[in-house]
């Protein structure tokens, strides 16, 4: 088991940090939970590509569990430059539906004001311990997908004949 | 006999899990409408999983779901998927499910969301959580394969 930790620790950081930036970024994190699900997925990618055995559902489990955490993370941090230009962008979108509508429903509001406040420190870290656990599951999820999609190794070929022995 | 008691254990926390989170996901409307404190607590636990935008949500008690409808539509299906586990696999041991279902199922949900993020067409939300629907139940047999060989690996220890 020790040393599984470090052969969990390069896979789990590449698909983590990749889920969670690409979570972080506006427009592009509308795929909600694709991201947490394909980053771990490449996690169990990456493990399975450097190990010489077929990967078990299990092991995708725990690279992608800890990849979700990572990403959790990663998110975490980089929502927070992100905030103000989610936030212009959910603005200009509400001002282009306004031109049409005659009076916003009462929930873009409530979205609004959701976006819209400052990021206390316990919230933020209330925050981050809630995604660590949700990225968590749904990480562990995309690794045991990954370990049946990419963790399944050739059989290995048959030892060949006997050399025949050297003529006299 | 401990396989098995093992899988039905994992199998009743992810049952218990699943209703619990789509119970969330109508809770937080609910306590909205009543102006509780908690609502914007319990929006935000599916906050990391969702974007949650309004118009792309359904509604209850006149407030927008805690997740989007193909979200919605995701967690449905694999609560429905859930129900349908012992009946399909059992608890003698556990099978992922192969490939082949996995990409067919896949597709339809996999190409809409790609079209709709690169602007090619808009998807009503009724459809999406049809798409969300059809992907979702396929997940359970996934996750209950892997935390069952876990869970087998470690009797086994």
């Amino acid at each position: 088991m020790n040393g599984q930790k470090p052969r969990f620790l390069r896979p789990a950081l590449i698909g983590g940090a990749a889920a969670g930036i690409l979570s972080g970024i506006p427009i592009v994190n509308c795929l909600c939970c694709l991201w947490i699900l394909a980053g771990s997925a490449l996690a169990a990618y990456l493990l399975a590509k450097d190990s010489p055995e077929a990967l078990k559902p299990g092991d995708g489990a725990l690279v992608g569990a800890f990849a979700g955490v990572v990403a959790a993370a990663v998110n975490s941090l980089v929502s927070i430059p992100f905030q103000a230009v989610n936030l212009a962008f959910s603005k200009r979108l509400i001002e282009r539906l306004g031109e049409y509508l005659d009076q916003m429903p009462a929930a873009w509001d409530e979205w609004m004001a959701r976006s819209a406040g400052p990021v206390s420190v316990a919230w933020f870290f209330a925050g981050l311990l809630i995604a660590a656990v949700v990225f968590a599951a749904f990480g562990a999820l995309g690794g045991i997908i990954g370990a049946s999609l990419f963790g399944k190794k050739a059989p290995a070929a048959p030892p060949g004949p006997p050399p025949s022995p050297p003529q006299p | 006999m401990r396989t098995r008691r093992r899988l039905i254990l994992l199998y009743g926390l992810t049952l218990a899990g699943s209703l619990t989170w789509l119970a969330g996901i109508g809770l937080a409307p609910w306590l909205r409408s009543r102006s509780s404190p908690w609502a914007p607590v319990v929006y935000a636990c599916f906050s990391p999983v969702c974007h949650q935008i309004p118009e792309r949500s359904f509604g209850l008690f006149g407030h927008p779901l805690a997740v989007c409808s193909r979200c919605l539509g995701i967690y449905a299906g694999f609560l429905a998927g859930t129900l349908l586990y012992p009946f399909r696999r059992g608890f003698a041991g556990v099978r992922a499910p192969r490939t082949a279902l996995f990409l067919v199922l896949s597709a339809p949900i996999v190409l809409d969301t790609a079209a709709n993020a690169i602007g090619m067409w808009a998807t009503p939300g009724l459809f999406r959580f049809f798409l969300g629907l059809i992907w979702g139940p396929l997940l359970p047999f996934y996750f209950l394969t892997g935390l069952g060989e876990l869970a087998l690996r470690a009797r086994t220890k």
